[in-house]
């Protein structure tokens, strides 16, 4: 028998990555519904969302409140009724709300699908809001956001979304203890009337379509009525803070965290699927720059990254890590050293190839099965964009050349434009 | 219904292949039987480190992630008690990427000494950042040695303490490798879009010629049963009071775990479960609270957990917990949410096995058990459990003599 070659990896080019396409449609209100048919078995995820997020609030928490007491009694069910009868159907529900948008999803077996769609009719637009337990969840909230101020990592990301995107804004403003006391349910009821509409909201479905899912939708959600009109002012920028560098001191921590960024492009930009090419090399996979120099060689941390991602109205884009406290200032250095690297040395070819390939992996995986689908088809509709945002990043990953890596380094990692947030002992 | 199929090769590595064409991707697992419970007492957390040294290179090819990534994969890794299981996923044309990666770590590990001391550092600061630089992080290391008392469940998966991974060396490395790691002490699982045929093909090139190994025999001592309850309180600064409590139970295989399982979901399963209903919603005690049975193979733990709210003394709390678990064994409501928490075991079932990673770690899971079939089967294995079973079973373990206790109080005044 011939002797097994073990030092050359078998590899294959990947085939050509086809994505599916949603089928859109409207019910009689005017809803955009979207249908995505895949998966073997019997399930769907289904997503309501609405133009609700925390952009839209005119005091801190008042969306996410406003959401997370959408299943705190209807009227025609109590929350507890609510929430036993979820579990019940075996349905597993999400409440999110996120800085645009906010909403629900809900993940079920087909069979279900009739009860589950009357429970979200009653959820999205008859919710009541009983002052009980909004005092409630407010205790509960204020004890969670004590404990998260305790950990470094969170002091870190909330000083640095302020002062990348201002204390004013609502991407930026942090939260204070007294937040917790001022919302009541007329001011969710208003949030709810003006946001919760049929203009501000979409369905996206997909899994194994059930039949007559279009008739049922419609019977649920096709008769409902235009909402209040929001009158309210249009929609601020966000405006960064002056001061650059800001340590917060937190004594007895044995590790410190680092976040340092800034604002960026956001994905309707030409720019920013090579942007998340760059970001890649930098510190977006196991294999990069930022993991392979302060993680695999020098050990200062458990993890590192960078990131590149977009809100509606600016991207930013950020450097992560906690880090042993004594090694602080050294990981600092080195995370400026690697983007001064990637400013003036171009990638190697062979590196490239790793970043290509790695990146083919990730498109791949974004559209198995039906709820990465569905998952990357809301990150795009909600930019106004649809698959040819993916098929340029496809396109773009394989023709991306070392040059303009080296190019995209210098117009979007100004060293001194990036913000430097730490937290720890001294 | 997943089908697989299955085969072993000489070496006595297990196969299991199940697949599904409705995907581009494949799933390689691959499960060693070894986890933080095979250690020596005296060098601890060394399975968790092992881990981290497994992409370390092996003895032909000096990285690991780089040609898993140029062939598009991804993977990540576990240890616990019992086992350590590592899982890539990859574009089926180049799935034999993954059996060239990972033959090739199981053949032999590149033992670099830089390796080590990096991996070392980087475990330290995994301590660090999970149990001591969080609130309340340090809670499971007080509470596991308060339970056990002489089997190794007593120390946690990243050791009992960390100066045994600071001091270990590479030659007790080398000996853990050769006595885990070995292709009779393992398990691969295969699914999503390959053949039965083109997996018993590359199974037999990449992994027939590595030989089987003298694996260590596991011996553990038994933990002797609690027959007195435990309490152990600690004071640290943290902004509120938490509440820990454990209770024995059986081995993953006892015919009680169904039951015992559906009992933490009675408890604590979703927004509706006792717990969460009578201690957040009605009585306020707690500001969060949970319930859940740890499916170790050995003996292992049902664990409640929960914050309080300000101001609340963490006895009454305590008993209020009590009368909850009380209330299981005398309950007259238990029919409707029997029915609410097998439906939601049935769903989450299937949207686990949705997913061709799951169906791999799941299959070689319950291969390891004895019963690759259980995968299909288990569902009926709760549908069974009545209320009968329910009472009788939280009669004989929800018990005070067989709880630990553990009070992590506040030292702030404002808590």
């Amino acid at each position: 028998m011939e002797k097994l070659q073990r030092i050359q990896p078998p590899v294959f080019p990947i085939e050509k990555i086809i994505i599916p396409e949603a089928k859109s449609f409207r019910l009689s209100n005017g809803v955009p519904v979207y249908l995505i048919e895949a998966g073997n078995e019997e399930i769907i995820r289904l997503e309501f969302t609405f133009r609700a997020g925390q952009v839209k609030e005119n005091m801190p928490l008042l969306a996410s409140t406003t959401n997370m007491m959408l299943t705190e009694g209807s009227q025609s069910y109590t929350s507890e009724e609510l929430n036993r009868l979820i579990d019940y159907y075996g349905a597993f529900l999400n409440l999110n709300s996120e800085k645009d948008n906010a909403g629900i999803v809900i993940f079920l077996l087909n069979k279900h699908i009739e009860k589950i769609l009357e429970l979200c009719r009653e959820i999205l637009f008859r919710p009541v809001f009983p002052e009980t337990e909004l005092n409630s969840l407010m205790k509960k909230r204020l004890s969670w956001y004590l404990v998260n101020k305790e950990k470094v990592q969170n002091l870190a990301v909330d000083k640095f979304f302020e002062s990348v995107f201002g204390k004013d804004h609502p991407y930026g403003y942090k939260l204070k203890n007294e937040d917790f006391t001022v919302l009541t349910p007329a001011l969710l009821t208003d949030f709810h009337n003006k946001n919760y509409t049929p203009e501000n909201m979409a369905i996206i479905i997909s899994g194994r379509m059930p039949e007559k899912t279009i008739e049922i939708l419609e019977k649920y959600f096709g008769n409902i009525g235009t909402g209040t009109v929001n009158t309210d002012d249009a929609l601020t920028l966000p405006k960064e803070e002056k001061r650059k560098k800001i340590h917060i001191d937190k004594a007895g921590t044995v590790q410190s965290a680092i976040r340092i960024g800034s604002s960026t492009i956001n994905k309707r930009h030409p720019d920013y699927p090579g942007l998340k090419i760059l970001d890649a090399v930098l510190g977006g996979y196991f294999g990069s720059r930022l993991m392979k120099n302060i993680r695999e060689d020098k050990g200062y941390t458990y993890g590192i990254s960078s990131s590149v991602s977009s809100f509606d109205l600016a991207g930013y884009k950020v450097i992560s890590t906690e880090v042993g406290s004594e090694n602080c200032r050294k990981a600092i250095d080195e995370i400026y050293r690697e983007i001064q690297i990637l400013q003036h040395e171009p990638v190697t070819k062979e590196e490239l190839k790793v970043v290509r390939s790695y990146m083919e992996g990730e498109i791949l995986r974004m559209f198995d099965g039906p709820f990465a689908l569905a998952e990357s088809f809301k990150s795009v509709w909600e930019f106004g964009l649809d698959n040819s945002y993916y098929y340029r990043l496809i396109e773009k990953t394989k023709t991306i050349e070392p040059d303009e890596i080296t190019d995209l380094a210098r117009t979007y990692y100004n060293i001194d434009e990036l913000y430097e947030i730490t937290v720890g002992s001294k | 219904m997943i089908k697989y199929r299955r085969f072993s090769l000489e070496n006595g590595l297990r196969v299991l292949v199940h697949e599904d064409k409705s995907t581009p991707l494949v799933a390689m697992n691959i499960l060693y039987n070894v986890g933080s419970r095979d250690e020596d007492p005296g060098m601890t957390g060394l399975a968790h480190l092992f881990e981290h040294l497994m992409f370390g290179g092996s003895v032909n090819i000096p990285e690991y992630d780089m040609p898993l990534q140029i062939a598009g994969g991804e993977n990540n890794a576990f240890t616990n008690n019992d086992i350590t299981n590592y899982y890539l996923t990859i574009p089926s044309e180049n799935i034999e990427t993954g059996f060239w990666l990972e033959s090739d770590r199981m053949l032999e590990l590149d033992f670099s000494q830089k390796n080590l001391d990096t991996q070392k550092k980087v475990v330290i600061e995994e301590f660090n950042q999970r149990y001591l630089n969080q609130p309340y992080g340090d809670a499971i290391l007080k509470l596991r040695p308060l339970a056990y008392k002489i089997h190794p469940y007593r120390w946690p998966t990243i050791g009992m303490d960390i100066s045994h991974i600071e001091k270990v060396e590479l030659d007790q490395i080398k000996n853990f490798f050769f006595s885990h790691y070995a292709p009779n002490n393992a398990i691969i699982a295969l699914t999503g879009n390959i053949t039965f045929e083109t997996a018993f093909e590359l199974s037999q090139k990449w992994f027939g010629p590595i030989e089987r190994r003298n694996v260590q025999i596991r011996n553990l001592p038994p933990e002797p049963v609690q027959t007195e309850e435990r309490k152990l309180t600690i004071e640290k600064d943290v902004p509120s009071e938490a509440l820990y409590k454990v209770w024995h139970i059986g081995p993953r295989k006892s015919k009680d775990f169904y039951t015992l399982d559906l009992i933490t979901d009675i408890l604590a399963g979703g927004e509706s479960g006792r717990l969460h209903t009578r201690l957040v919603r009605e009585k306020k005690l707690f500001s969060e609270i949970n319930a859940y049975i740890t499916s170790d193979i050995d003996p292992g733990l049902i664990i409640v957990q929960g914050k309080l709210m300000k101001n609340i003394d963490i006895q009454h709390a305590d008993e209020a917990v009590n009368e909850v678990i009380d209330g299981l064994k005398n309950s007259t409501e238990l029919e409707s949410e029997m029915e609410k928490v097998k439906n939601k075991f049935e769903s989450s079932t299937v949207f686990s096995n949705s997913n061709i990673m799951n169906k791999g770690v799941n299959l070689s899971f319950y291969e390891l058990l004895g019963d690759p079939e259980l995968i299909n089967k288990e569902v009926s294995e709760y549908l069974k459990v009545t209320r009968e079973m329910i009472k009788d079973a939280s009669g004989r373990y929800l018990i005070p003599s067989n709880c630990s206790t553990l009070y992590y109080k506040s030292t702030r005044k404002d808590k």
